[in-house]
């Protein structure tokens, strides 16, 4: 009896020290947790489109801002921590969505040194290499292959389970995958569907948090505005055309943005002029603009 | 979207803005939010609609003497701050009131 209760007091030692150890406790472990370089090498292409999309950047903002600082500074918003040292992953709901490996996989201490960094990065005090060190430091959390292809691959995980570990997800799976780490490649019922990228791309206010909030909603205007409208592509269709992972629009190539847009919005202007009779004997001389904007995309436009 | 009319010698006569974009609060108060982190809601929404058109008839009085105008219509994407302008169109007409 005696060994018994032993056995169970070591055990339940144990058990958390184990989950512990199985996750990042600084910023460094969680990218290599989920480091995807080794994709490169047979998907160069496809890594270069993902290099350059908002995906590799999801904390990075656009034109290299920061966009997580408000929550990094003290009282800076409902969320921000009081002391950066004490900083938790909930500080920052937007890991759900910008970083879900965090979620999953960080300590908080993840948290603390992101913290830290976005105080460095914005610091007027701080030296260029410190504040470029800051920087490169919050560069590193990015959304990896291996978090689309694994951690945010099954939503019916009722039926189907969590992702399994050296295991990803695809369209289609793939009988042999030379990996080290992931060698099967298994079949998505949902990376075709919109509903994929809606996980993240939003349905309005997120009230799971225990502070409502609001980021994109562009899912939502799919499914109550595009389905109703009778039409039937999905995200994919237009933003994936040939699996492109840039999946545009990427807001740091100024060129491209503009002519993704002009792409799906037509603007018709028709315009008339004349001298509108007020009361008898006042011609007032006019001009009539009349504008007319539509645009093929499914989703409510702007919207993220 | 910028509908801006000059008289032919270059004065402007008229300037309308339109701005097209879901408007959210914080919900505890009036003032409109910018930033997820303040957001809670949408209460207005202006934006561009799938399988919508957005249709808008603006009109300028000219001054007396003035029988022509070249029109200018701008339309823009802004991103986060009105700096960062990405130009979708822009389509000008010169109309005249004489035949």
């Amino acid at each position: 009896m005696r060994f018994l209760k032993l056995i169970l007091v070591l055990l339940f030692i144990a058990v958390p020290l184990v989950a512990s150890a199985d996750k990042a406790k600084t910023i460094d472990e969680l990218a290599k947790m989920y480091d995807s370089s080794s994709c490169k090498g047979c998907h160069e292409g496809i890594y270069k489109q993902w290099e350059n999309s908002h995906h590799a950047r999801p904390l990075m903002g656009v034109k290299g801002g920061l966009m997580l600082t408000p929550l990094a500074k003290a009282k800076g918003t409902a969320f921000s921590p009081d002391d950066p040292k004490k900083a938790t992953l909930k500080n920052y709901p937007c890991f759900k969505c910008h970083l879900p490996q965090a979620i999953k996989s960080a300590e908080d201490s993840v948290a603390v040194e992101l913290t830290e960094a976005l105080l460095t990065a914005a610091d007027e005090k701080a030296s260029d290499d410190a504040k470029k060190a800051a920087k490169a430091k919050v560069a590193k959390l990015q959304i990896t292959c291996i978090v689309c292809h694994n951690t945010n691959a099954i939503i019916h995980k009722r039926e189907l389970g969590e992702p399994k570990d050296g295991v990803l997800y695809s369209s289609k799976a793939v009988a042999s995958h030379p990996d080290g780490k992931y060698k099967a490649v298994e079949k998505s019922a949902i990376f075709k569907d919109s509903v994929y990228c809606g996980q993240c791309h939003g349905l309005g206010p997120n009230f799971d948090n225990e502070q409502a909030f609001q980021c994109a909603n562009l899912y939502g205007s799919y499914l109550h505005s595009y389905i109703p409208s009778g039409a039937t592509q999905t995200c994919q269709d237009c933003h994936m055309q040939k699996g492109d992972h840039l999946i545009a629009p990427n807001w740091n190539d100024d060129k491209g943005a503009s002519e993704l847009l002009a792409k799906a919005i037509s603007l018709d202007v028709q315009t008339l002029g004349y001298e509108w009779l007020l009361k008898a004997g006042t011609h007032i001389p006019k001009v009539v603009v009349n504008t007319k904007i539509t645009t093929t995309a499914g989703h409510r436009i702007p919207d993220g | 979207m910028v509908v801006t009319a000059k008289a032919a010698d270059g004065k402007e006569l008229g300037k309308v803005e339109k701005h097209y974009h879901p408007q959210a609060t914080n919900c505890r108060d009036s003032k409109m939010k910018y930033g997820a982190q303040w957001k809670v809601a949408n209460i207005r929404d202006t934006s561009l609609q799938p399988s919508q058109a957005k249709k808008e008839t603006i009109e300028f009085e000219l001054p007396a003497g003035v029988r022509e105008a070249n029109v200018t219509v701008e339309l823009y994407y802004e991103l986060t701050t009105p700096a960062q302008k990405y130009p979708i169109h822009t389509v000008t007409r010169k109309v005249s009131l004489d035949r």
